[in-house]
């Protein structure tokens, strides 16, 4: 778009349009706009909603622009050309919106598309907007609201914006901010580092006007060197830490130095990379402003980094100089705070030696004001009885008077010579003679100390002037200070001449002063704290006047020393007068007594032990008694503990005649050792004391458990509430503030003995009660530490009560390495204590010389009635003799258990092995029984283990023991063996313990008393097994027939265990003609000698019938026999004979319950013919003789009475019963049918007599064995068809079973023993009531039948199979057996 | 020893071979009854009457000439004859006879 003044003018003048009237400027300069060219138009077409807007904009003083139309054509009033607009007034008039605030069309456009497409009015307070009004990029702020213009039908089609610019005020709060901010400092006291760190944080607030700043202070050399730093990295080239004085750094120093402000602009080499601060690009210049210092050169300076896009106009400026103004104020009143504090701290100082000053001055002057008053007040009560006492007092005073005037006289030369007052009178002397008659004063207090005294003082040359009173305080204050520090070893005197100077040296070989004492040894009441001396007596001035007095001498005094060696102290005096005053001269004056050194000498002795002194009073007469609280017969004991020896006596007299036993002791340590070794019922003690002082020693008696309650009163010259709070904190009962009157102090003791007595009384109860127990006593903590024991504690486990508390674990615990066991057992007492309410507990431990003890402990859990915690108060036994008796006893008896149950040798063995291991614990026990000419035979509590097993090593030790004498226990470190005789050789027990278990001597005498229990036992077991064989021999010869012939099945229960035979037999005989005797008998009674009867009387049976097979005959003779043998009388017999191939059976019974026969059909018949009476009733009598037939597949049951006989029954239901269980094993095999018997018929708690049962089933089943070959088959045949025959079975059944018996008996012998011919082929045949069974078996092994080549074979087994119900081959290494079974019912 | 067995050859009124056999036969003595047998040529009527034991040795015989013989017996061997299924493969007579 063009413009032209020209057609502006035109414009307005030819439109008329008065759209634009309300502003005439302005007006005239929108009529020039070219509007045709514009997308609004001449403004004669705009509509009236745009005219009236335009004309509002116009008259409007408010700062306000607006578009209109699809282009947004811009307008603007005169308000906003000013404020805002700048220099692109009028080019923006009715250019496109975006077009003239291009720059920021970004932050509005969105705001104003908000208002077009919504209707609704923005609004913005404070936008930072960044204009280009002023030929740079300016920072400013707006505040600003866009409200929708619409057109004549309603419409939005513009925007007029409101617009308030608050860059002034956004950017004058904000530098306000800063300087309000750096001037509030809420701390009171700064430091100047404190002010410049605080001053940084509050400018890296404002990064806007500071992007960074530098704050640089000059040092005394004029360089500046780098204080604070805001905005800019550490280390940055624009910020060295030191610029030097010539200016030739970063920054112009030299101009500051002259407090001149300088703008640096920031180009080139240090000063890129800087950062921006809040902005987008750095600065690009930078003030630099000194920080001015009220009448002298600045401080320093700071460097402000500017915003570009603020020019640097005067508000600017003013801020930057104000900032630096607030720096350098605050630097200044640091630094003269700091100035201030110095002061305050030499003040302080000075107030700090003051105030030691006066409380040492205060305890010095009240020590000996108490002793004289005390005494002028015990005076007073009693003058009248004037004796050696009250001398002795006034001699008290008298040397305290001594000792005041002298701390006084001292004090007085201070101030005189302070006052330049002192009175000086210089004469000539011998100062070699005047120095050695000095010191000779102390050599009777240095002797008595046991010190070596050297004076060496030989002549000088010439006189030397001294004040002889002034001297005499130089030389005695020095050997005093000498004598106090000084324990042993010596203290010399020397005098010499050296270079116009007479040089006195006082040497001491005593404790020193450390070397950082040594600038302050002659300071004014200064007193080195805590060195070892003779007393605490002292105020520190004797040095120090000292040096003061030899000054005025005109003299030096110097001092070296060595901690822990000695002192020297070397005086020079110049010879002659020129350096004295010449009016305080004098003519020499002979005989001037020594004044002043008694003083001196008294003093020190009373540092001394005093062996005239009695330091313990002898117990007080009835009579001095008096004043003592009565009731009490025991006077009570009190400590006194002081370190000034009148103050010592004096309490020790005043208690003492007031009836108390008092002991003295001059410190705390020796207080503390006196009241543990025997605690007083008070203790009365100094505060002040060297080494441990008064508050120490109570705080020491609290701590310790057996001292916590002896009650202390403490003494102290230091008056106020303070000192008495702090004495009663530290624990002490009462606190006396010297001077203080007899009369109080005795009231205090009295009422604090009292007290402590009621108060201690149980306690001391306890004490005596507890010591006076035989149990040791202890009393365990909550952790379970051992804190109070009594005396026989210590005498059962040696730990004294000294070392308390023994915290966990105790040292009387077995060590855990070596006896892992026995700790383990204390550690479960110990968490029974710690959690159990009570119990007790036996326990192993270990003594303090290390022996081990076992101990029977009982506790109890309590409560510690003071705190309220738990404790455990427990007292225990010392049971190591019990122990190890009851150990052995139990030992021996569970062995002895061992031995006796077992039934043989090797059981016994067995067991006691086992009873070792568990009695060690042992991982293995193991006998060795040595066996001439082969190896040793084992037995080892692990049953596998064998010699061989067994490394080498043990091998052949166990053998090296075998020839050891017996019952020796030996032990190395992997256990202990010991040698015993064993019935069959030398037996070593060896009893494996593992590793580094002790076997102790009680352990060796165990295992020798286990020992020779355990040879016993074994001769015993040994003796007992054989025994048992020969009566188990001798039994079985009498019981019966060990074979017995085929049908036949027994069995024979004794009724008394351990024999195996009974009164009752059965016996098979077989006899010369083929038949079978039976006989069943029972003698009367049971056990050993009914045997003996039966014995004879079965003996005697089968012999009988051996000779004549009649039953009856051999019953006859029988009863002949029994007549002459006592017990066989009434013996009843059935005897019989069989023929087993018929199965015909002759019989006679002797009062014997009868047979019972169990047919094939399942009916019974009892064998009750042929009886008569039981042997030797009627001797001589004919006996009648019964027969009968056992069918095939019957069963015949003989027995005694004592499978059927029950009580309350008659003997009828048991033989039916009998009957029965016959009948029901009709199918088993004969010898299972006799098991099934036995058990059917045992009564629930077994047969409680003797059994004897015979059964026999006819036929009896054929066995037949022969040879493989083929020609055996015939005679094989005939005889199983014989037995078949007697089986009573139809030809059909007999003809089947004889071809299926060949079929496998042909078999046998052509395939079985095609490699071993001759070798037997076994038959065996067996017949029950429904069932037949035949076995043929070879040692062979058959083929897998191949039919096509064998037909005739493979023909055999499918007969047998078609033949027999069950056909089985089994066919293994050892054979094949055909098993057959078919039934025959 | 060879089981007893007596084999006697005949000739019947029909001019038919007969061999009576008298004992048992097991495996000691088929080859007698092998040999007896096959010297025997032509149809043959075996007689086994009076055999007590026929096992399966003496079948194999048998069975190896059912073709050309006719079997005699009584009903003590008719299990062996009937299981072996030799009575099916040759004329079995009297095997009713007790």
């Amino acid at each position: 778009m063009e413009r032209s003044e020209d057609a502006a003018h035109e414009l307005v003048a030819t439109a008329g349009a008065d759209v634009f009237a309300a502003d005439e400027e302005v007006g005239r300069d929108l009529a020039g706009v070219d509007w045709a060219a514009t997308a609004l138009g001449p403004p004669g077409q705009w509509p009236q909603s745009l005219q009236t807007a335009v004309s509002i904009l116009l008259s409007s003083r408010f700062s306000m622009w607006m578009a209109w139309g699809p282009e947004l054509t811009f307008f603007c009033n005169a308000a906003y050309r000013r404020d805002t607009l700048g220099g692109k007034y009028p080019w923006a008039l009715g250019r496109p919106a975006s077009e003239v605030w291009e720059e920021i069309w970004g932050d509005i456009g969105p705001r104003i598309d908000t208002v077009l497409t919504t209707g609704e009015a923005t609004w913005d307070e404070g936008l930072l907007l960044f204009l280009e009004r002023s030929g740079y990029t300016e920072e400013s702020y707006h505040t600003f609201s866009y409200s929708p213009l619409r057109d004549d039908s309603g419409a939005v089609v513009g925007m007029l914006c409101v617009v308030i610019e608050e860059t002034e005020r956004v950017i004058g709060e904000r530098r306000m901010a800063t300087l309000r901010d750096l001037g509030s400092d809420p701390s009171v006291v700064r430091t100047e580092q404190e002010v410049l760190a605080f001053a940084a944080q509050q400018l890296s607030n404002n990064l806007r006007d500071l992007p960074f700043t530098l704050t640089y202070l000059f040092g005394p050399d004029g360089s500046a060197h780098l204080a604070g730093v805001t905005g800019l990295p550490g280390g940055h080239p624009a910020a060295p830490d030191t610029l030097p004085v010539d200016g030739s750094g970063v920054w112009p120093v030299e101009m500051l130095t002259r407090g001149e402000s300088v703008l640096v602009a920031l180009d080139g080499a240090p000063f890129t990379g800087l950062p921006a601060g809040d902005w987008p690009e750095p600065p690009t210049q930078a003030m630099v402003l000194p920080l001015l210092r009220q009448g002298g050169a600045p401080y320093g300076f700071l460097v402000a980094g500017l915003n570009r896009y603020r020019a640097l106009d005067d508000a600017y400026r003013g801020f930057l100089e104000l900032t630096a103004g607030h720096l350098a104020a605050g630097i200044a009143s640091a630094r003269s705070y700091e100035a201030q504090q110095r002061r305050a701290e030499e003040l302080a100082e000075l107030d700090r030696a003051k105030t030691t000053f006066f409380s040492n001055i205060s305890h010095e002057f009240r020590t000996p004001l108490t002793l004289i008053m005390g005494p002028v007040e015990e005076l007073r009560t009693r003058l009248a009885g004037a004796d050696a006492r009250v001398r002795e007092e006034l001699e008290i005073i008298h040397r305290n008077g001594l000792r005041l005037g002298k701390l006084v006289n001292s004090l007085l030369d201070f101030s005189r010579i302070e006052a330049g007052r002192m009175q000086a009178r210089y004469e000539p002397v011998d100062l070699s003679q005047v120095t050695a008659d000095l010191a000779s004063v102390f050599r009777s207090a240095v002797d008595k100390a046991g010190l070596d005294f050297r004076i060496d003082c030989p002549p000088l040359p010439e006189q030397v002037y001294v004040d002889r009173g002034m001297w005499e305080k130089v030389i005695l204050n020095l050997l005093s200070n000498a004598l106090k520090f000084t324990f042993d070893g010596s203290i010399g005197v020397t005098v010499r001449a050296r270079d116009e100077h007479a040089v006195i040296t006082v040497t001491d070989t005593g404790i020193g002063v450390s070397r950082e004492e040594m600038p302050r040894l002659f300071e004014r009441f200064h007193r080195i704290e805590n060195a070892r001396s003779r007393s605490n007596e002292g105020s520190g001035i004797g040095l120090a006047l000292v040096k003061e007095l030899v000054g005025l001498h005109g003299g030096t005094i110097t001092a070296d020393s060595t901690e822990g060696e000695g002192t020297r102290f070397t005086i020079r005096l110049p010879f002659g007068t020129a350096h004295l005053p010449s009016d305080a001269l004098a003519p020499a004056e002979d005989g001037l007594t020594v004044s002043t050194a008694d003083r001196y000498v008294q003093e020190a002795l009373r540092w001394l032990p005093d062996e005239a002194v009695a330091e313990t009073r002898s117990p007080v007469t009835a009579a001095e008694a008096s004043d003592q609280a009565p009731g009490h017969t025991v006077p009570a004991r009190l400590l006194v503990a002081d370190d000034n020896a009148d103050m010592r006596e004096y309490l020790a007299r005043l208690l003492h005649s007031a009836g108390y036993q008092v002991d003295t002791v001059k410190d705390g340590l020796e207080a503390l050792q006196a009241v543990r070794a025997h605690a007083p019922d008070l203790v009365i003690s100094d505060v002040m004391m060297p080494g441990l002082d008064g508050l120490g020693l109570v705080a020491a008696l609290r701590t310790d458990p057996r001292t916590a309650s002896v009650p202390v009163v403490l003494l102290s010259a230091r008056a106020g509430q303070e000192a008495s709070i702090e004495g009663l904190q530290a624990g002490a009962d009462d606190y006396l503030v010297k001077p203080f009157a007899a009369a109080e102090l005795l009231a205090r003791v009295r009422a604090n003995v009292e007290l402590a007595r009621l108060r201690n009384h149980q306690a001391r109860w306890r004490t005596a009660l507890v010591d006076s127990l035989q149990e040791a006593f202890f009393v365990c903590d909550e952790d379970g530490a051992v804190v109070e024991i009594n005396a026989a504690f210590t005498d059962i486990l040696g730990y004294a009560p000294d070392d308390l508390p023994y915290q966990p674990i105790h040292p009387w615990w077995p060590d855990a390495a070596t006896d892992p066991e026995a700790h383990r057992q204390v550690e479960e007492a110990f968490s029974q204590v710690l959690n159990d309410p009570k119990g007790s507990y036996t326990i192993p431990v270990t003594h303090r010389d290390g022996h081990r003890l076992w101990v029977t402990a009982t506790f109890n859990q309590a409560q510690d009635p003071d705190t309220g915690r738990k404790v455990t108060v427990g007292t225990f036994r010392d049971v190591t003799a019990e122990h190890y008796a009851i150990q052995r006893k139990s030992a021996q008896a569970a062995l002895s258990m061992r031995l006796t149950q077992a039934t043989s040798l090797p059981e016994a063995l067995e067991g006691a092995l086992a009873e070792l291991k568990s009695l060690w614990r042992a991982d293995c026990v193991l006998a060795a029984v040595s066996i001439p000419d082969r190896q040793p035979s084992v037995t080892a509590t692990e049953a596998e283990l064998r010699w061989e097993d067994l490394p080498a090593e043990r091998r052949d030790r166990l053998t090296a023991w075998f020839d050891q004498s017996l019952l020796t226990p030996h032990d190395d470190d992997a256990g202990a063996g010991i040698t015993i005789n064993h019935p069959e050789g030398s037996m070593v027990v060896w009893i494996d313990l593992g590793d580094q278990r002790p076997f102790t001597g009680e352990d060796q005498l165990l295992l020798s008393l286990l020992a020779g229990q355990l040879a016993q036992g074994l001769a015993r077991a040994h003796q007992i097994d054989q025994q048992r064989e020969t009566a188990l021999a001798l039994q079985r010869a009498i019981l019966g027939p060990s074979e017995l012939p085929e049908g036949f099945a027994v069995r024979y229960e004794p009724a008394t265990q351990p024999l195996e035979v009974g009164g009752d037999w059965y016996d098979t005989i077989p006899l010369p003609d083929g038949r079978i005797g039976i006989v069943v008998g029972d003698c009367v009674g049971r056990g050993l000698e009914a045997a003996t009867v039966m014995g004879q009387l079965r003996s005697a049976c089968r012999a009988l019938l051996l000779q004549d097979s009649s039953p009856a005959q051999t019953l006859m003779a029988l009863d002949h026999f029994a007549a002459g043998i006592p017990g066989a009388r009434c013996t009843t017999v059935f005897c019989g004979v069989l023929s087993p191939d018929t199965g015909q059976l002759t019989y006679s019974s002797a009062g014997h319950p009868p047979g019972i026969l169990a047919h094939p059909d399942g009916t019974t018949r009892l064998l009750d013919e042929g009886r008569s009476v039981p042997l030797a009733v009627r001797p001589g009598r004919n006996r009648p003789e019964g027969t009968c037939t056992v069918p095939a597949r019957a069963t015949l049951l003989l027995y005694t009475d004592g499978l059927v006989e029950r009580r309350r029954r008659p003997l009828t239901a048991g033989i039916d019963q009998a009957g029965e269980a016959v009948q029901a094993g009709r199918d088993a095999a004969v010898d299972d049918l006799a098991t099934q018997v036995m058990a059917r018929l045992a009564p629930a708690d077994g047969y409680d007599d003797d059994v004897a049962l015979l059964l026999y089933r006819h036929p009896a089943p054929l066995e037949m064995a022969f040879p493989a070959e083929s020609s055996q088959l015939a005679p094989v045949r005939k005889a199983l068809r014989s037995w078949l025959d007697q089986c009573e079975l139809p030809p059909h059944t007999v003809q089947n079973i004889l071809v299926a018996a060949g079929e496998a008996c042909a078999n046998a012998i052509e395939h079985g023993h095609r490699d071993t011919p001759g070798n037997p082929v076994r038959l065996r045949a067996e017949a029950r009531v429904d069932d037949l069974r035949l076995t043929v078996a070879d040692s062979g092994r058959w083929k897998t039948p191949q039919p096509e080549l064998n037909t005739h074979r493979g023909r055999g087994v499918a007969l047998m199979r078609a033949l027999m119900q069950q056909v089985t081959i089994t066919s293994g290494a050892a054979g094949t057996t055909v098993d057959m079974h078919t039934r025959i019912a | 020893m060879t089981t007893l067995l007596t084999l006697t050859p005949s000739r019947r009124p029909d001019g038919v071979a007969q061999l009576t056999v008298v004992g048992e036969i097991d495996m000691s003595n088929t080859d007698a009854l092998a040999t007896a047998i096959e010297t025997t040529e032509g149809p043959l009527v075996l007689d086994l009457t009076a055999v007590e034991y026929l096992d399966s040795a003496g079948l194999s015989v048998l069975f190896r000439h059912t073709d050309r013989i006719e079997i005699i017996a009584t009903s003590l061997l008719a299990p062996v004859l009937e299981i072996s299924g030799l009575a099916d493969l040759t004329t079995v007579h009297g095997l009713d006879t007790p």
